[in-house]
């Protein structure tokens, strides 16, 4: 049976609005040890995501005026749990991204549900020992 | 702020002929950190990312060797070059993983690595006690979870 993110996906997630700075958007994820966070506006819709490479590449721009929303993923690298594990996979390979937003299946669902890491996909691939 | 003050002094090696099953244990039990591939006397081939890693989910890891899967060393950065330096060549190469040379030794030996991590951590700036302030952002940037 094909396996779905359901089965590795992490409930919740790290987030910040569309008009935090950059450098706001490093201190979350420096803080919460996290190479990611996810950009939602007022009403808790995903409109992307920030990751460490995202933020490296802001470095030159001004750290203070520069927001989330200018360098933000947008939230077509989304997933939702009935996903195959594989796709998933295949996406964050395609768009080099080790974080994708787990949202609802329903049409228009846009709430964040959680997170698929990459690091439980690795830690599926040598199931046999604990890590 | 030079690159050996940022970079990741535990190194996690992994040889050649190693199995992708051996790097994959090999990460787990180093916080997922990237792997450096080495040859028998220690000097640097490649580097391990785990997006490359999950490349290969559902095959059988015994029967590919670490060699096939790096991504070749390419650029020699030295401990002491200043942080912005580094970031640049990050930027224009978009490597995201760094290995860091041993300047003083012959064969290129890896003694750290700098991760796209290490440049978020300096451009928060966030200095050691300071968590407090991060603490005092508006609500709805401070992690709400559904």
């Amino acid at each position: 049976m094909e396996e779905k993110v359901v089965r590795l996906m992490r409930k919740g997630a790290i987030t910040c609005g569309e008009d935090a700075s950059i450098r706001q958007v490093a201190q979350i994820m420096a803080v919460h040890s996290e190479h990611y966070c996810v950009v939602i506006n007022h009403n808790h819709e995903v409109l992307g995501i920030i990751s460490a490479r995202s933020i490296l590449k802001a470095f030159g721009k001004d750290l203070d005026r520069t927001t989330a929303g200018d360098i933000l993923l947008p939230h077509t690298i989304t997933i939702t749990v009935n996903t195959p594990l594989k796709d998933a996979i295949r996406l964050m390979d395609k768009r080099k991204i080790e974080h994708l937003i787990v949202v609802s299946d329903r049409p228009g669902g846009k709430a964040v549900l959680g997170m698929l890491h990459i690091e439980d996909i690795v830690k599926n691939m040598a199931p046999n020992q604990e890590g | 702020m030079r690159v050996c003050d940022l970079m990741d002094r535990e190194v996690t090696v992994c040889h050649l002929d190693d199995t992708l099953d051996q790097v994959v244990r090999l990460m787990k039990s180093n916080q997922y950190r990237p792997v450096i591939v080495v040859d028998l006397s220690g000097e640097v081939w490649g580097v391990i990312s785990r997006l490359a890693l999950i490349r290969f989910f559902g095959e059988d890891l015994y029967e590919i060797r670490a060699e096939d899967v790096m991504r070749p060393y390419k650029f020699d950065v030295d401990p002491q070059w200043p942080i912005e330096k580094a970031i640049d060549l990050m930027q224009r190469t978009r490597y995201e993983h760094l290995t860091i040379i041993d300047p003083h030794a012959g064969p290129k030996r890896p003694i750290g690595i700098l991760s796209s991590f290490n440049i978020v951590w300096f451009m928060s700036r966030i200095e050691t006690g300071h968590y407090e302030q991060i603490l005092k952002m508006p609500r709805e940037w401070y992690p709400s979870c559904p």
